[in-house]
């Protein structure tokens, strides 16, 4: 799995580093997120799919 | 009369749904209009209040909170098109002022957040955590010993008071003389006699904020004043009455909204004491999805109201330029197809992507205070009074909930317990201190994690 947050849409709402806390780190500036890996491993496959399901702005996409 | 008027008639007419959220029974009527609205016309239109169009469902509200076609401007002089802000209707009281960043659109809006931004970041946040539970220990020192507490007056008001005024570089002391104006101008109706009255307090709260900011810029000293006192917008310094408002939004955003939150929260956990005591057990697990829900259920900021700045089309509806439009994030958070049961608390509620905080670039910039400091009050309640009791002769709810959910008082019992430190005067003063000493107020880009390190 690959995840990618969408910086154009991420308002830093921050629900995605609370599902999945090693997978999305928060601008110390904004709050917005990036993924500290496009690559998902297996053991966080299902957090992460909580936190794109939990992305107010829907802006995180599973590949 | 044109073929336009004709279709945008048809679009109203087709649509329309009697719609007032200032009206006292709403708030007893929440859920049916609610549920009607969702079943008939989640984009509806409503002649109250001057008219306007009120979007009830979650696709409807996700929708217009991210549309390019969507104004938030307050055209206070009318030198540009004339839009009315985010008020429906008007707040005729505040008509003098803008509502800060939240009534500003692009370019404008993102020039001055960027200002805001790094002193409500998450990290700069969680540089705040051991002074918010030293004000939550005093305050809670105040009543531990007597076995009562009013959870709104008590605890709930003071202490993202305390904290706002901090962040801003206000001297703490001073949040009685902020409190009373900001929370009555929220819950006393618009009709109401007491307007006037509550209009003079907010303009000698007004007056304080100028008066801060004028010291501000002769002896500068850390925090959000500072930051708007040293600003520079396209290579100009800004209106002092738009400064103004900035300050006002961020203390009408700091205040009310985390007391309304708190206040509802232990409200519903002293009915439900077996979810309560979970709550306490596996806080590690569920305080983050346990906080999200009660904000998706009890929505402090109901809603804000919008400007369509350009004729466009939804699902077949034609919404004109210049028609007004309520987003409901109340409403929205009940869309059943967003949040299965939506009207259950679900402690665990997976896929909680609530509207509490609004959608788009005018997300709620405290919102991470908000959090914190709600976490912070709930787990020393649930701490130090685990078995209180809300006594529904002492609950008073807002008479209006059209601006903010909240409540006025919340009465409680429980078994008395020690103090822990000193009282809430003398906490207050050692804070402010070590706010000072500490640099608490500077931006997280000043010193970055070092501030943290050095507490």
């Amino acid at each position: 799995m690959e995840v990618k947050v969408d910086p154009e849409r991420c308002q830093g709402h921050t629900l995605c580093a609370m599902a999945a806390p090693d997978v999305f780190e928060l601008s110390d500036i904004d709050g917005h997120a990036s993924a500290v890996n496009e690559a998902v491993s297996a053991e966080h496959e299902e957090k992460v799919r909580e936190a794109a399901h939990s992305c107010p702005e829907q802006a995180i996409s599973l590949f | 009369m044109s073929v336009d008027d004709v279709v945008d008639d048809d679009s109203r007419k087709r649509n329309t749904y009697d719609f007032d959220r200032h009206a006292p029974e709403y708030r007893d009527n929440f859920l049916p209009i609610t549920e009607e609205m969702h079943a008939k016309c989640p984009m509806a239109w409503s002649d109250t209040h001057g008219g306007h169009w009120v979007a009830a469902g979650g696709r409807e509200v996700f929708t217009f909170a991210r549309s390019a076609d969507v104004s938030n401007d307050h055209d206070l002089k009318g030198t540009r098109r004339g839009y009315k802000g985010i008020a429906i209707p008007t707040m005729e009281r505040a008509s003098g002022v803008r509502g800060g960043i939240l009534e500003m659109d692009e370019p404008e809006h993102r020039e001055f957040r960027s200002l805001l931004n790094p002193y409500l970041s998450p990290a700069a946040v969680n540089r705040w955590i051991p002074f918010i539970d030293e004000v939550v220990r005093a305050s809670i020192d105040e009543r531990i010993e007597t076995g009562r507490i009013d959870f709104v007056d008590e605890l709930a008001n003071i202490v993202p008071a305390v904290l706002t005024l901090a962040m801003l570089g206000i001297p703490v002391k001073k949040w009685t003389i902020y409190n009373e104006p900001v929370h009555a101008a929220v819950y006393t109706p618009p009709d109401s006699p007491d307007i006037p009255r509550i209009g003079e307090l907010h303009r000698a709260m007004g007056l304080d904020l100028l008066t801060n900011l004028m010291e501000v810029r002769e002896n500068p000293r850390p925090g959000l004043v500072d930051a708007l006192a040293r600003a520079t917008v396209d290579g100009e310094t800004p209106d002092d009455m738009e400064l103004l408002g900035i300050l006002s939004l961020l203390i009408g955003g700091g205040f009310d909204t985390t007391t309304a939150l708190t206040a509802h929260s232990l409200e519903w956990l002293s009915q439900h004491p077996e979810e309560r005591d979970t709550l306490s057990r596996e806080r590690d697990t569920l305080l983050n999805s346990a906080t999200e829900e009660f904000l998706r259920y009890f929505a402090p900021a109901p809603g804000d109201g919008r400007t369509i700045s350009a004729d466009c089309e939804y699902d077949g509806i034609q919404l004109m330029e210049g028609d007004r439009l309520w987003l409901s994030w109340a409403m929205a958070n009940r869309d059943s197809s967003l949040f299965p049961e939506p009207n259950q608390i679900d402690l665990e509620r997976k896929g909680n992507r609530h509207f509490s905080f609004g959608l788009g670039i005018h997300r709620c910039i405290g919102s991470n205070v908000a959090r914190t400091v709600f976490k912070r009050m709930l787990v020393a309640v649930l701490d130090r009074m685990p078995d209180y009791r809300c006594d529904p002769e002492g609950t008073v709810h807002y008479d209006s909930i059209g601006v903010i959910q909240g409540m006025r008082h919340l009465l409680a019992t429980f078994t008395p317990g020690p103090r822990l430190g000193a009282g809430l005067d003398d906490t207050l003063e050692k804070l402010q201190l070590i706010t000072d000493e500490q640099g608490l107020a500077e931006p997280i880009t000043a010193r970055g994690k070092d501030a943290q390190a050095r507490g």
